[in-house]
């Protein structure tokens, strides 16, 4: 369908399980990216009976590395930061993507306007959105591929 | 006549100065294991929880969320039936060394911040938010340890608080082999945040904290479990004779609330130093600054 989701969602997607290790949900970005020829930053995390339970990206995990105190040691210039990243890396080794991941995100339909996808990105800060037909995950959304289509729109 | 007034480093300071403006919230009917991974992500030891209007009406901390462990409630159920209530507020122009006091009186490690009509909660104060601040003072003193230009030698002079005068001597150990269970019976009876772990040859190999315990709790591993399923290692330590400006400096750097303290001849634990016993000494890390501004007449 013209300007709705169908026009611009992914049907082949890679999906993550919340008892991944962070490790091992990083290692299948890297693999997606390689596959699909695009940089994934962010994938749905399903549970067995294949139900939409939350989103894993990038920036949830950065959340989860942020140091609690970093506006602390941020203001100084001579404190030595060597094995900061280890450390916060190192902290990640027991955590599972179902700790971190977003939950509670918005999902939408085969015929969502792609206005509507527009309004969604912006208000919820969010760059891509899980395709739901009833409770059946059948694609994904990426805010770039939106663009893509717009932009063929307005040169047309 | 000269009035003597009693002044250390947190006079003149307000609760604006080291409160944290970021401030993590749940609904009453959100479940534990949602609070769980939220403190687990945003790395808080408490959480605020609002009603249905968006009023505050209870906390629940990581003690909260390990009795809850403890008593095998399921992770679906909401956090309404483990919050405690209601929160202890203080204002953004209170002075410090008041919140501290209530924090004291009260026997709680937070107070929520709210606006000048004492409606909404714009920051949460903790303990380890005025050690930052503290630390942050000490750093721009020119009596300061790190504090020194090429070629000049810093001041390592006796007003320099040391951990060993600051930690807490009572550190309680268990053996790898018993269980998270006795671990919860420890951590609540003496209001520590974690155990020191040792091994047959009582040498410390771990730690286990709250932290450690909740994340357990959602991993659906069995309170019946020991130690060493879920301890951490290495142990993270200080020596007796370490700074406490360093001491507070590693902790901050490496995000923990605590470090054991190793005594100086052997690789003993003797002792335990966290950001609450930073927080609670107030004079910053060194003595100079409660000596230099001991007695000043006012008025």
């Amino acid at each position: 369908m013209e300007n709705t989701t169908s026009a611009v969602m992914q049907t082949r997607f890679t999906t993550l399980s919340p008892d991944q290790t962070i490790k091992e949900a990083v290692r299948i970005l890297q693999r997606a990216s390689k596959e699909y020829g695009r940089r994934v930053f962010g994938m749905m995390v399903i549970d067995e009976e294949n139900k939409l339970v939350g989103m894993l990206s990038m920036y949830d995990i950065f959340i989860f590395l942020r140091p609690k105190h970093i506006e602390i040691w941020g203001e100084m210039d001579d404190i030595d930061l060597a094995g900061l990243i280890e450390n916060a890396l190192a902290r990640a080794a027991t955590i599972r993507v179902g700790d971190i991941m977003t939950t509670g995100s918005i999902s939408i339909t085969p015929d969502t306007n792609l206005m509507m996808i527009v309004d969604i990105m912006i208000k919820k800060h969010v760059r891509r959105l899980p395709v739901l037909d009833g409770k059946e995950i059948v694609g994904i959304v990426f805010i770039s591929d939106v663009f893509d289509y717009l932009l063929e729109k307005f040169m047309e | 006549m000269a009035v003597v007034t009693r002044k250390n480093v947190l006079t003149g300071i307000r609760v604006r100065d080291a409160m944290r403006r970021q401030v993590v919230m749940l609904n009453t009917s959100d479940s534990l294991d949602q609070c769980i991974r939220h403190a687990i992500k945003y790395k808080v030891n408490a959480l605020l929880v609002t009603n249905a209007d968006g009023h505050a009406v209870g906390v629940v901390s990581k003690t909260d969320l390990m009795g809850a462990y403890y008593a095998g409630f399921s992770l679906d159920l909401s956090i309404e039936t483990i919050m405690v209530g209601p929160p202890v507020y203080c204002h953004p122009n209170d002075p410090l060394e008041k919140s501290l006091e209530s924090m004291k009186s009260f026997g709680i490690h937070r107070l929520y911040v709210t606006d000048d009509d004492g409606k909404s909660v714009i920051g949460v104060l903790a303990y380890p938010d005025i050690v930052g601040l503290l630390y942050r003072l000490c750093r721009k003193c020119k009596r300061n340890l790190t504090f020194k230009k090429k070629g000049e030698v810093p001041d390592v002079g006796e007003e320099h608080l040391r951990a060993k005068e600051v930690m807490s001597l009572s550190v309680t150990s268990h053996g790898t082999h018993e269980t998270l269970f006795g671990i919860m019976e420890t951590l609540s009876a003496y209001r520590f945040g974690a155990v020191l772990i040792r091994d047959s040859q009582k040498l410390p190999v771990g730690v286990v904290s709250k932290t450690d315990l909740i994340i357990a709790y959602r991993h659906g591993i069995s309170a019946d479990m020991p130690a060493e399923t879920i301890m951490k290692s290495p142990v993270r330590s200080c020596r007796v004779d370490d700074f406490l400006l360093k001491t507070i400096q590693q902790m901050i750097f490496s995000d923990v609330h605590r470090l054991f303290v190793q005594s100086e001849d052997s690789r003993d634990i003797v002792g335990v130093i966290s950001l609450t016993d930073a927080a609670l000494v107030r004079s910053g890390s060194c003595r100079a600054c409660t000596a230099s501004r001991f007695l000043m007449p006012s008025g």
